[in-house]
């Protein structure tokens, strides 16, 4: 159950203990069931529709996920599928990881020891000889190196083809398996008996090929995940400069008429860049993303004057939702530059944010009355296509949409609607639903 | 002249706190007058409300009057004021308590 939804059904079922006891057990004579059951609709109603009003308060960052549970506490008749959902290598291969691995396969392959190693050192090992088979020493025994450079299962039956150095090491056979990403050996699963019939080797070859499986899962995450971040460097870095040119003439120009004005848009600007180069994570508070918006609208404001009119309307259940940071100012300024730049008599931009408790999403809408754009940049842009040339992205400011909405999809998946609708001359409206968190 | 930092918040912000105010206003007002209609209606269309036993020989009606009713109101009176005050921070002035913390972090050595 996603955070947000587990306090709401906490109070849910606090509203229906406390009917039920009220109307139920504590008094003489009880009221009737139809009765109760409309209190407790009543009731529950106003808890869904007034759940999302309660500020919250200052969020905690939530950078880091959950952690796995520990797998120490698993017991040792584990079904492997139990093992394989709740395997922690797929957070990637690390000592932490590789231990808790070892720690929890260990009573599945029947091994005396376990030992997890990358190509190099040995992450983890649990078990007999856990004494000299050091967790961050080198790689001591033939056998891994074999099973390492050959990418193929090694079976080994007597102590000396272990090859390990320390005269007292108890381990007589071992079965080692590579674990691979693709085609690349990224490690090996060894499983060591103190006696001579080695661990089943089919076992082992299906847990290792599980933990590669998970591996490579871990390595697809960790590669969305850069380029999501890549994305949102990008999108800070299209910052564009001319804005800055222009806010900086402005500013040149009202340093002499009005000096305090120009103090206030410099402190704004200051503002916005620091809001846009400190943002870390993917998600912020609403109420930032909005100071964000109208820090820069109030910039463009000053240049533009008169011809620039904003109107937002936010609903106030929105301000402590979490939206994703640098999406709706990019909105903006494409309804800036591209809808009421062109106009001679200008135009008015509205943000509008809501909430809606009951299918738990956000939806923000950015409309401007400018001059739209033509059906056959809409089509382009609502087909997803990335817009070509240079010329096309700078008249229609494409990639910033197209951008986002990559963003979104790592973000969200299919959760998330983006949609744009244009009238040539009287404007464009964006309206962005995201889940509410 | 202010010797402050602190920017000016433009007219369109203002308005658009103001609104957002007023539907937070209008909104703990429903739910406020829903709960003062909803008593004498509780009273007229349900016996139980009346008749029944609660606590002490109590009514459910006559403990809602006596004690129920007061709670409310200073709940929905205390929640009306923390919504409306955190409404007004996060929409008026700076970027709010993170945005502070990048300041301070700008300012240590």
């Amino acid at each position: 159950m996603r955070g947000g939804s587990q306090p709401l059904a906490v109070a849910l079922a606090a509203v229906w203990a406390v009917v039920y006891l009220v109307t139920q057990v504590l008094v003489h004579p009880p009221l009737g069931m139809l009765a109760t059951l409309a209190i407790g609709v009543v009731l529950s109603t106003a808890v869904v529709l007034g759940y999302p009003s309660a500020l919250r308060g200052p969020r905690v960052s939530r950078l880091g996920s959950p952690r796995p549970p520990d797998p120490r506490g698993v017991r040792s008749g584990l079904a492997i599928a139990d093992a394989g959902r709740s395997m922690p290598l797929r957070s990637g291969l690390t000592p932490d990881a590789a231990r808790r691995t070892a720690e929890l396969i260990r009573p599945l392959l029947g091994g005396d020891a376990i030992a997890i190693t990358d190509t190099v050192q040995v992450l983890a090992f649990v078990g007999h000889g856990a004494d000299h088979h050091r967790v961050g020493g080198a790689l001591q025994t033939k056998v891994s190196r074999k099973a390492i450079d050959k990418g193929r299962t090694v079976v080994v039956h007597g102590r000396d083809d272990i090859g390990c150095p320390e005269p007292g090491c108890p381990l007589q056979t071992a079965v080692v398996a590579p674990l691979a990403i693709g085609e690349r050996v990224v490690g090996a699963l060894k499983v060591y008996r103190v006696h001579d019939e080695p661990a089943p080797r089919v076992l082992v070859e299906d847990m290792a090929s599980m933990l590669s499986l998970h591996l490579e899962l871990a390595e697809m995450d960790r590669e969305r995940h850069l380029a999501a971040d890549a994305r949102l460097d990008a999108l800070r870095a299209q910052i564009n400069p001319h804005f800055l040119f222009n806010v900086l003439n402005t500013i040149a120009s009202k340093a002499r008429t009005d000096p305090e004005e120009a103090r206030q848009l410099l402190l704004r600007l200051s503002d916005f860049f620091r809001y846009a180069v400190r943002q870390d994570g993917h998600f912020a508070e609403f109420a930032q993303e909005y100071f964000f918006v109208r820090t820069y609208l109030s910039l463009e404001q000053a240049r533009y004057g008169d011809r620039l009119r904003v109107r937002y309307d936010i609903d106030p259940q929105v301000l402590t939702t979490r939206v994703p940071v640098l999406t709706i100012q990019p909105l903006v300024e494409n309804a800036v530059k591209h809808g009421i730049a062109d106009k001679v008599s200008g135009g008015t931009i509205r943000l509008r944010a809501r909430v809606d408790p009951l299918t738990r999403t956000t939806s923000i809408r950015v409309s401007d009355d400018g001059v739209g754009m033509p059906p056959e940049v809409l089509a382009r842009l609502t087909a997803g296509e990335r817009p070509g040339g240079a010329e096309e992205r700078d008249r229609h400011g494409g990639v910033g949409l197209w951008n986002i909405s990559q963003r979104l999809s790592t973000l969200f998946g299919e959760r998330y609607s983006l949609d744009v609708e244009s009238d040539p001359g009287h404007g464009t409206t964006v309206d962005l639903r995201i889940p509410l968190r | 002249m202010d010797d402050g930092v602190d920017g000016r918040d433009t007219p369109a912000e203002v308005d658009a706190t103001f609104r957002t105010l007023r539907r937070v206003a209008v909104g703990y007002f429903v739910v406020f007058l829903v709960a003062i209609v909803g008593f004498p209606l509780l009273a007229i269309t349900l016996d139980w409300w009346s008749a029944s036993r609660l606590v002490g020989g109590m009514s459910p009606g006559f403990l809602m009057a006596a004690f129920g009713l007061y709670a409310f109101f200073a709940l929905i009176g205390i929640a009306a004021a923390s919504l409306s005050s955190a409404v007004e921070a996060r929409m008026l002035g700076g970027p709010g308590p993170s945005g502070d913390a990048l300041d301070d972090a700008d300012a240590a050595p």
